[in-house]
């Protein structure tokens, strides 16, 4: 087991990233003005009961996902395929790691380079709202930072795998940028037009059942289903919905976002595992 | 028991034939040379050995173990020296070799100051590979590769990048490593450092092996081993008779008072010929040896066989 050494190098040299340092730089400043904003200006962001510890979570969780997403994509799309290209890899892989060890020791190095990110953004920004608020909830924070560290080490995962699936950086930015694009930009769009075509180009009343679990599986999604489900009174104070009300079936649980997200930790390891150990170097 | 062992191998690329059914055995031991063009195979081979490409046919064997099966083991115990790498930018050259003191995570204390200093990068050690010249991060992947005393050193081309004195700080290294008991298999392109510290080369051009032999053997190997330029006071023909007449004597020309003898072995057989010269009345002005170094024969090697493939 050879991991450690592999994570804690490329830990050692990824927290040097100017691009995340920059990115931290902006989500620290965003958060605290939405904390701001939040407590502040109750009339246009508070909700109804006025601020609370829940609105403010359910409130900042959007762009915690989005700051997390782009810093992951940032922080880990040349992951190994900038090692391959750059010819790094002829060292790291000339000692004894497996392929495999490479890959784990680089996604948990970089989910810590993200989760140090985070902490630091997230860190600031509940700060300032907490403070203004005059009261926190320690129980649910830490719950709050369970969930949201987990996401960041699937998304992560997400993007050093296809970074695994190539030796070229231009490739791995595609396949990086297109994730992004496809499952957190044009994902909710594509059921509705499936939807609206198939009902002779109209929106039906009640959307299909099926709409409801092909909306859970980007990770961002699933995200917030898994903070719904972790967190249901909070959710429930704050308004926060997953849209499972009303669905009869199985799936239509906030509990379907824990089940997405092993999904997203498994498979994109997987296919990466498999096309880094069969690639001639 | 063999530092490395070839059977066969063969790597394909589409169309292209990098490696070409190479059979080769380097004892525990040896420094052995690994010669050949640009392009020839080289780093393709070498990198069969370390596992960064698969074979399409045949085995490598490294110190005793499988090179694809058993590669982990294979690296626990070699160093590398790789072609075409790259150093990580932001780590400082301490951590480097931190990195793989923890990754070999060898038994015996790892001195890293004293591997920096042996390669003469101590005072740069605290200080970013990014700002390193050339010459310093060949030193620096040279430490790396020093970490837990090797069984087997594999370099290929150490000197890139390297002023001629580093490149003689590398071969003295080369040999001290060597004395400890360290196989050394490296590959160049360049003659000169291989011709003084190797005990066998192997010639390989366009995937194939075209000579493996002892450097002295080479030269014996082909007609064109030594000549003998001797200026005389005049020559005559009995004079003449006698020096064709040596076993060896590929072949003998004159150029008014300048004679051109071609020997097909080194040793002592250029002083016997100034001998019988010199007893058959010749009055011999000055001589001149002119060996042929390591390069001749490299450029013969890969040229003859280039045109025969034309």
């Amino acid at each position: 087991m050879s991991w450690p050494a592999v994570a804690k190098k490329d830990f050692r040299d990824a927290v040097q990233s100017r691009a995340l340092w920059a990115l931290v730089g902006v989500f620290v400043v965003v958060s605290t003005l939405m904390s701001y904003a939040y407590v502040e200006l109750p009339d246009f962001f508070g909700g109804p009961t006025g601020p609370s510890v829940a609105g403010l979570i359910f409130f900042m969780a959007g762009s915690v996902s989005l700051f997390i997403t782009l810093t992951a994509i940032v922080v880990c799309y040349k992951a190994i395929a900038g090692e391959r290209e750059l010819g790094s890899i002829k060292l790291l892989l000339a000692l004894p790691h497996t392929r495999g060890e490479v890959l784990l020791g680089k996604v948990i190095g970089r989910a810590a380079v993200l989760a140090v990110a985070v902490a630091i953004g997230l860190g600031v920004g509940f700060g300032v709202g907490f403070a203004l608020l005059g009261t926190i909830d320690v129980v649910s924070l830490v719950l709050f930072l369970i969930v949201t560290l987990l996401f960041t080490a699937v998304f992560a995962a997400i993007v050093v795998s296809l970074s695994a699936t190539t030796g070229s950086t231009a490739r791995a930015t595609t396949l990086a940028l297109g994730f992004f694009v496809v499952f957190e930009l044009l994902w909710d769009f594509a059921p509705l037009a499936v939807v609206y075509v198939t009902n002779g180009f109209s929106l039906p009343q009640q959307m299909p059942d099926w709409v409801f679990l092909v909306s859970q599986l980007p990770p961002t999604s699933a995200y917030f289903s898994t903070l719904v489900a972790v967190l249901p009174d909070l959710a429930s104070e704050a308004g926060a919905e997953t849209g499972a009300g009303g669905i009869d079936a199985v799936y239509a649980t906030p509990e379907i976002g824990i089940v997405v997200l092993a999904f997203w930790l498994v498979v994109p390891l997987a296919v990466g595992y498999y096309r880094f150990t069969s690639a001639d170097l | 028991m063999a530092a490395i062992e070839l059977t066969g191998l063969t790597k394909r690329f589409d169309d292209v034939v990098a490696v070409d059914d190479l059979d080769l055995t380097i004892e525990d031991g040896e420094i052995f040379g690994f010669l050949g063009p640009n392009g020839a195979g080289k780093s393709t081979t070498i990198d069969i050995l370390l596992d960064f490409i698969r074979p399409t046919e045949g085995t490598a064997t490294v110190v005793g173990h499988d090179a694809q099966a058993e590669s982990l083991a294979v690296r626990q115990r070699i160093g590398v020296l790789p072609d075409a790498y790259h150093t990580y930018d932001r780590l400082t050259g301490r951590q480097h070799v931190e990195f793989v003191v923890e990754s070999k995570a060898t038994e015996a204390e790892t001195d890293v100051d004293a591997l920096l200093e042996r390669v003469g990068i101590l005072e740069a050690a605290d200080r970013k590979s990014g700002g390193y010249s050339k010459g310093m991060r060949q030193r620096l992947v040279l430490a790396m590769a020093l970490v837990g005393d090797p069984d087997l050193l594999i370099l290929d081309e150490p000197s890139t990048g390297l002023d001629p004195n580093g490149a003689r700080e590398m071969r003295e290294i080369i040999q001290q490593e060597n004395e400890r008991g360290t196989t050394v298999f490296f590959s160049s392109h360049i003659m000169e450092q291989v011709e003084a510290i190797c005990d066998r080369v192997a010639i390989i051009n366009r995937g194939r092996l075209v000579a493996v032999d002892t450097v002295d053997g080479l030269r014996g190997s082909t007609e064109i081993g030594t000549t003998l330029h001797v200026s005389t006071a005049g020559v005559d023909e009995a004079a003449l008779e006698t020096v064709r007449g040596f076993d060896g004597v590929a072949g003998v020309s004159v150029d008014g008072e300048r004679l051109r003898v071609t020997l097909s072995g080194g040793g002592p057989l250029k002083f016997e010929v100034l001998k019988a010269l010199d007893g058959a009345g010749v009055s011999i002005e000055d001589f001149e040896i002119e060996e042929s170094s390591l390069e001749d024969l490299f450029v013969r090697y890969t040229t003859d066989e280039q045109e025969v493939r034309a």
